[in-house]
């Protein structure tokens, strides 16, 4: 290996290092908004399936009759969501999800 | 005149007391414009129908021809919800189970069940029917005339649209936020979010449904297009809840253009009833001194039960013909 081989090379190798450095910097100050924008995100779902299933969860839900349009949507979050808002098992008898 | 208003209007709404003889009202006057040459469709909402027995006729939920002259004819509906939530329902779960894998067909299916006996599905279902008669009737006829269920439950349905617009919005305005919030988490390197079609399906739903509710509100609100029809008798209490509609309709934005007066007692039979129109006078003074400048149209007492076109013609004559005050 020549230096005037080892020169481009090099500088490659630094621009590689230079780059994860810069990602890995990006990383470090817009992950943690990442996760804010997800849990935000999360918890308007979370609201968005009290709604919908509310008649089914005990809450009186007067728009049921259209509500009931809205429940493929959320169906297959529901497991997901009741463990994590602390109930171990399914609340609702009929949704054997776990 | 009444007769004007059915040949300028879209809809026309029949409301009142109960027993103070709107579905006489409604047939009489579907009866009328039909003569005149106008395309009628009569509706009644009320659960407890008796628009079947006006006619003397069986009617269901589909439409029935009751009555034909030359070139105007009158259709008659009972709204049965039960058969409105039957039929929603089953469009719901062939949506469900489109979208959602076999294994959960059968919860989502039970799930389904318990909505549909909730409270309120009921009237929506009466909402979502009339939303669709006025739909299906719009090249068809040329009125609609909906018989209704007394006062307090008409007015808690015609309320509804603008209620259920807000609630629609409210929750696309959510399916919007957490959107934003998904971009906003994807434009940030790294995360891996597959669209889900569900959420997109569910936002035509909601949208539909915006659409839906907001073109029936602003059709019921348009007064160049629906007025209301407040029916009374000349009694204390029938005139008073008359009074009190007229308020909440001015209230909801509802154009309340005419009361009619039913059964008026006659002044030449005899001296119980000359007693009674004296006292009629009196209330029906304090319904003109409250409704400001509606017009008043009163109906003489008739004999006989009015069942049947023929028994019809006597009240669509007066209706037509009669002095409004």
């Amino acid at each position: 290996m020549t230096p005037a081989e080892s020169a481009p090379q090099r500088r490659e190798d630094f621009s590689r290092r230079w780059a994860a450095f810069r990602d890995g910097l990006h990383e470090f100050y817009v992950g943690p908004y990442r996760q804010t924008f997800l849990r935000e995100k999360r918890d308007e779902d979370d609201l968005f399936m009290i709604v919908v299933l509310g008649e089914a969860l005990g809450v009186p839900d007067p728009a049921a009759f259209y509500s009931a349009e809205l429940m493929p949507a959320v169906w297959e979050d529901f497991h997901a969501w009741h463990r994590r808002i602390g109930i171990p098992n399914s609340p609702l008898d009929h949704i054997a999800c776990c | 005149m009444l007769l004007d208003l059915a040949r300028s209007r879209r809809i026309l709404f029949v409301g009142g007391k109960g027993g103070v003889g709107k579905t006489s009202v409604s047939a009489a006057l579907a009866l009328a414009y039909a003569r005149d040459g106008g395309r009628v469709l009569v509706v009644s909402t009320d659960p407890a129908h008796n628009l079947g027995h006006a006619w003397d006729r069986q009617l269901s939920d589909g439409l029935a021809r009751v009555f034909t002259h030359e070139d105007g004819f009158v259709d008659a509906v009972e709204i049965d919800p039960q058969a409105t939530i039957e039929r929603h329902f089953a469009t719901v779960a062939a949506t469900m189970m489109r979208l959602l894998p076999d294994r959960l067909h059968a919860s989502a299916q039970q799930h389904l069940d318990q909505a549909k006996s909730a409270p309120g599905s009921h009237e929506s279902a009466v909402l979502e029917r009339i939303a669709e008669l006025v739909e299906i009737s719009r090249d068809t006829h040329d009125l609609v005339i909906f018989d209704t269920a007394p006062s307090g439950h008409t007015l808690r349905l015609l309320s509804l649209p603008e209620k259920l617009t807000t609630w629609t919005e409210t929750l696309l305005a959510s399916r919007d936020r957490s959107e934003r919030f998904a971009a906003a988490a994807r434009s940030v390197v790294g995360t891996k979010d597959d669209e889900p079609s569900a959420d997109a399906e569910l936002r035509r739903t909601l949208i539909a449904r915006r659409d839906r509710f907001e073109l029936l509100r602003s059709l019921v609100t348009d007064s160049l297009a629906t007025s209301f029809i407040v029916v009374s008798i000349a009694e204390r209490l029938p005139v008073a809840e008359s009074i009190d509609v007229v308020q909440q309709l001015t209230e909801l934005g509802i154009d309340a253009s005419s009361i009619v007066v039913n059964r008026r007692s006659p002044s030449d039979a005899g001296e119980v009833l000359a007693d009674r129109r004296a006292r009629e006078e009196e209330h029906l003074a304090r319904l003109r001194e409250a409704v400001g400048g509606i017009p008043i149209t009163q109906i003489p007492l008739l004999a006989g039960d009015l069942a049947g076109a023929d028994a019809l013609s006597e009240l669509a004559e007066h209706l037509v013909t009669a002095p409004e005050l």
